[in-house]
């Protein structure tokens, strides 16, 4: 089946999201769909599959690429009838529903009308399989992680055996080795005639996996289907930025002082979350990275060093004294230590408020007197931030949820930019977010490290974490395997040396 | 393609379309409907009946009983902004204007001090309840559902034990003025005041002091942050608890007052205070466009939706419709507020609000 779309348009309070989109999706091919933050990507992804109605505009599907018939999606449902499967940006899991319950979801197989649930269990685990992921079938979504979510997101995908596959940034929160199992599977499906879209930011999986790409800029199609042989990474970056960017890296920062007293230290820590004996030390002005395999307990260990989870024994240390932090009212007020969560979209925005209140709800003790907050000083704070992480909102009054993704994502990053923590403890902050964005963040985080800042660094994204730590100790099964030392910034040496302790049996 | 014209700076100016903060357009703010309906209201009772308009008879009662029922739907609106509820909003009214009414039939205590006893006590069984929901985390419908069944018995077993029947007998100094007063009755020289209640002062004073809360204040924000989404105001540094329990004690506090305010009213304090309550306390702020939901409030709308109330109870007194006939008439009026809540959401949705 062939798919595509010519001249799509959607209007958006205050924004035209796509402007006259222009999209053809061959079988047998990986098609990169690619954008800065608020292009238009996923909303095109949604006009594709029923989810927005086009203000203007035809999809059509051919099966001999001669005869075209047009379609009209009413509902998403329809979409899944006629063959075409979507991992949205959004996760849409019933959290209280089991693994199996969620991936069998919309192609739910019956016997006499009630639900096969044998049948139902094996298709659960025949998608799984293919991810080569293990996961318990009867457990609740809700309580998996971030990573085992987007997975079976991917999993419920499979379970539809569609045509078309549209995936919406399925690798933003996996480890590279998980995406590469990912992967393999995108490629099984190519091979097997099947299309599949994929946006995504990382560039370097782009030139990896796809065929063919087309770029939108402020909702229109910059690029329509070129073949990616013909492109390089900065003609890529070019077309997505509409002039010539630079992919700049920040500066190598010199070694740290690290005699001092550390801003943060954990003391042979365990947690009710199993993990056992964990000591690390951060000093001011360092950027010490948590590296391990979704799952090996990277955020949990944050989660508990924040109190959301229970610390059994050990010690947490701030500045040398012993700490006792019970939330993150408690670490933001009595101990400047700030949180990004890895969970935008339940802890890290509040969807139903405006911008300007997302970004100012860790400051409004400073941005108030007599307990009154100066509407002002909360546009002034939002506006630095709109300007330097290059948010794109409409107003100041929009709402956070009508924001792209990936501009939740500064959202959530600014307002803990702004809460001027000493110590900041970030959860995978560049999820979903552009190349430019990417290297203004990571500049800003230099920035201020360089201030004396210290920050304990949690990321799946292995560039990312070799631009920026100084260190990098790697995880596996929520103990520490390990230790790199990365002043040198070196990504060739320092992957080798992660990734052996990524595998590596835990050195006692 | 060029024709368009769209900038492609980052955050282009926004051509500030006549949304209201919420992002909704200025037809779907439940405030200009309310208004409307109000003034239809006044004319069509007025047509019917021309003592509508007749101030001794009508509007200063009106604005008595407005006054009261405004600050009971403040007092529901401020747990709604942290999309809980409180049913308890009757028995806490009627236990704090025992309280009050105690403290003048034992200490023959000045009327400031009652108020101010009705307002404690208020606001500390509001903050009971608001510890029992955090501590234990069981819903506040049934927490407070509860709180209201144990309170009535509590209640009928006061006023047993402190008075001869179900009111107290006493009348502390002041309080014939602050009842049967207009600012008529204050002259300065030839210039008289409007007819207007003394405790419509009392009223706006609240009014504006709640407003001022939800809008400016820090701790009102953090509130309305915690409707909006629990866990991400946790986990924005917000002490969730903290104010959890203040929104409830808050409530409570308001309860006192419009139970304070009745019960002058009334010209007495009595068990039956508060009875009338619960209904009028949804009706207001829900009318008005506060979201059950939480995370968003309306102190103007609320008071609206208390005068649209007010209106509609007293024109069908005027045209002499029995008091059951009017309830069914006030709960169609809720259900259909209700429903115009729902209409909002799906508006709200269709505007693109990610869930
Ligand atoms: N439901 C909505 N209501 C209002 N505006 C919206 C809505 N959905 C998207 N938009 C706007 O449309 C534009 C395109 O958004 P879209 O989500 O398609 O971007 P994207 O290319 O997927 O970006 P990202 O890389 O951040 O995911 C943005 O400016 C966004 O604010
Ligand atoms: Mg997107």
């Amino acid at each position: 089946m062939r798919l595509r779309a010519q001249g799509l348009v959607k209007m958006f309070p205050g924004v035209r999201a796509l402007d006259g989109v222009n999209l053809d999706l061959r079988p047998g091919t990986v098609h990169a769909l690619l954008g800065e933050n608020g292009a238009g990507k996923s909303t095109l992804i949604k006009v594709l599959t029923g989810v927005h109605r086009p203000d203007a505009g035809v999809v059509e599907v051919s099966e001999d690429d001669a005869t075209w018939a047009p379609v009209t999606f009413g509902k998403p449902q329809d979409a899944t009838a006629a063959g075409i499967g979507v991992v949205h940006q959004e996760r849409n899991l019933v959290p209280r529903f089991s693994v199996a319950e969620n991936i069998a979801l919309q192609s739910m197989p019956r016997r006499h009308g009630v639900v096969d649930k044998s049948a139902m269990r094996a298709l659960a685990s025949r998608c799984l399989q293919q991810l080569d992921l293990h996961l318990d079938l009867n457990r609740p979504v809700a309580e998996l992680s971030v990573a085992q979510m987007q997975l079976v997101e991917v999993a419920k995908a499979l379970a539809t055996d569609s045509r078309v596959l549209l995936l919406d940034e399925p690798t933003s929160t996996l480890t590279s080795q998980e995406a590469d199992r990912l992967y393999a599977v995108v490629r099984r499906l190519r091979d097997d005639g099947a299309c599949v879209v994929l946006v995504t930011h990382k560039l370097d999986e782009v030139f990896a996996i796809a065929d063919t790409v087309t770029v939108l800029r402020d909702g229109r199609s910059v690029a329509e289907g070129r073949a990616l042989s013909e492109l390089s990474r900065s003609d890529v970056i070019d077309l997505m930025v509409g002039r010539s960017f630079a992919d700049l890296q920040p500066d190598p920062t010199p070694p740290k002082d690290r005699s001092g007293i550390a801003a943060l230290e954990l003391a042979h820590v365990s947690t009710s979350v199993g993990h056992e004996d964990v000591s690390l030390t951060v000093h001011p002005g360092e950027i010490v990275g948590l590296y391990g395999l979704v799952g090996a307990g990277r955020s949990e260990l944050a989660r508990a060093l924040l109190g959301l989870d229970d610390i059994t024994s050990g010690s947490v240390l701030i500045r040398g004294q012993e700490a006792r932090i019970r939330s993150v009212a408690d670490a933001l007020h009595r101990y400047g230590m700030g949180y990004v969560s890895e969970n935008r979209k339940e802890e890290g925005v509040f969807l139903e408020q405006p911008v300007t209140r997302n970004v100012a709800v860790t400051v409004w003790r400073r941005l108030s007197a007599w307990g009154m907050v100066r509407d002002r000083s909360e546009s002034v704070l939002l506006d630095t931030y709109v300007d330097r992480l290059g948010i794109r909102i409409s107003g100041h009054k929009q709402l956070a949820g009508q924001l792209s993704g990936g501009n939740q994502q500064k959202i959530s990053l600014a307002k803990w930019l702004a809460a001027d923590c000493s110590i900041l403890v970030i959860d995978e902050p560049t999820v979903g977010i552009d190349v430019r964005t990417k290297a203004s963040f990571h500049t800003l985080i230099a920035e201020l490290a360089a201030k004396g800042l210290a920050i304990l660094l949690i990321t799946s994204d292995l560039p990312e974490m070799v631009t920026l730590a100084d260190r990098i100790l790697v995880m596996h099964d929520r103990q520490l395997a390990g230790e790199v030392d990365n002043v040198a910034h070196d990504y060739a040496a320092s992957s080798r040396q992660v990734v052996r302790y990524m595998h590596a049996e835990h050195v006692a | 393609m060029g024709e368009a014209t769209l900038t492609s700076a980052p955050a282009a100016p926004p051509q500030e379309d006549s949304t209201t903060p919420s992002g909704l357009p200025w037809w779907a703010n439940p405030r200009v409907g309310l208004l409307v309906v109000i003034v239809a209201l006044v004319i069509l009772f007025s047509a019917l009946r021309p003592s509508f308009l007749n101030v001794d008879l009508t509007l200063v009662p009106m604005q008595a009983d407005l006054s009261v029922f405004a600050i009971v739907g403040l007092a529901q609106l401020a747990v709604l902004s942290l999309g809980h509820m409180n049913l308890a909003v009757p028995r806490m009214a009627a236990v704090s204007a025992f309280a009050a009414g105690l403290t003048y039939d034992r200490l023959h205590a000045p009327l400031v001090v009652g108020l101010a006893v009705a307002l404690v006590v208020g606001a500390l069984i509001g903050a009971l309840a608001g510890t029992i929901i955090t501590t234990t985390g069981v819903n506040s419908f049934v927490v407070t559902l509860a709180l209201d069944f144990g309170l009535l018995g509590l209640v009928s077993l006061l006023y047993a034990w402190a008075t001869d029947g179900v009111a107290f007998a006493v009348h502390p100094a002041g309080m014939d003025a602050l009842r049967f007063d207009t600012m008529n009755n204050y002259c300065a020289g030839p210039v008289c005041g409007p007819p207007v209640p003394l405790v419509v002062p009392i009223a706006l004073v609240t009014v504006v002091a709640v407003g001022v809360l939800f809008r400016r204040s820090r701790v009102g924000r953090e509130m309305l942050m915690t409707g909006s989404s629990l866990r991400a105001a946790r986990l924005s540094g917000i002490p969730v608890t903290r104010r959890i329990i203040q929104a409830h004690a808050l409530s409570g506090l308001l309860c006192g007052l419009a139970g304070f305010l009745l019960a002058i009213n009334n010209g007495a304090f009595s068990a039956t205070i508060g009875d009338q309550f619960l209904l009028p306390s949804f009706l207001a702020p829900v009318l008005g466009g506060t979201l059950l939901a939480g995370g968003a409030v309306s102190v103007l709308g609320t008071v609206l939706g208390a005068t649209l109330t007010s209106v509609i109870q007293k024109g069908l007194n005027l045209l002499q419709f029995q008091l059951d006939q009017l309830q069914i008439l006030i709960g169609v009026v809720l259900l259909l507020a209700l429903s115009l809540d729902r209409v909002r959401h799906v508006l709200a949705e269709r505007r693109g609000v990610r869930r």
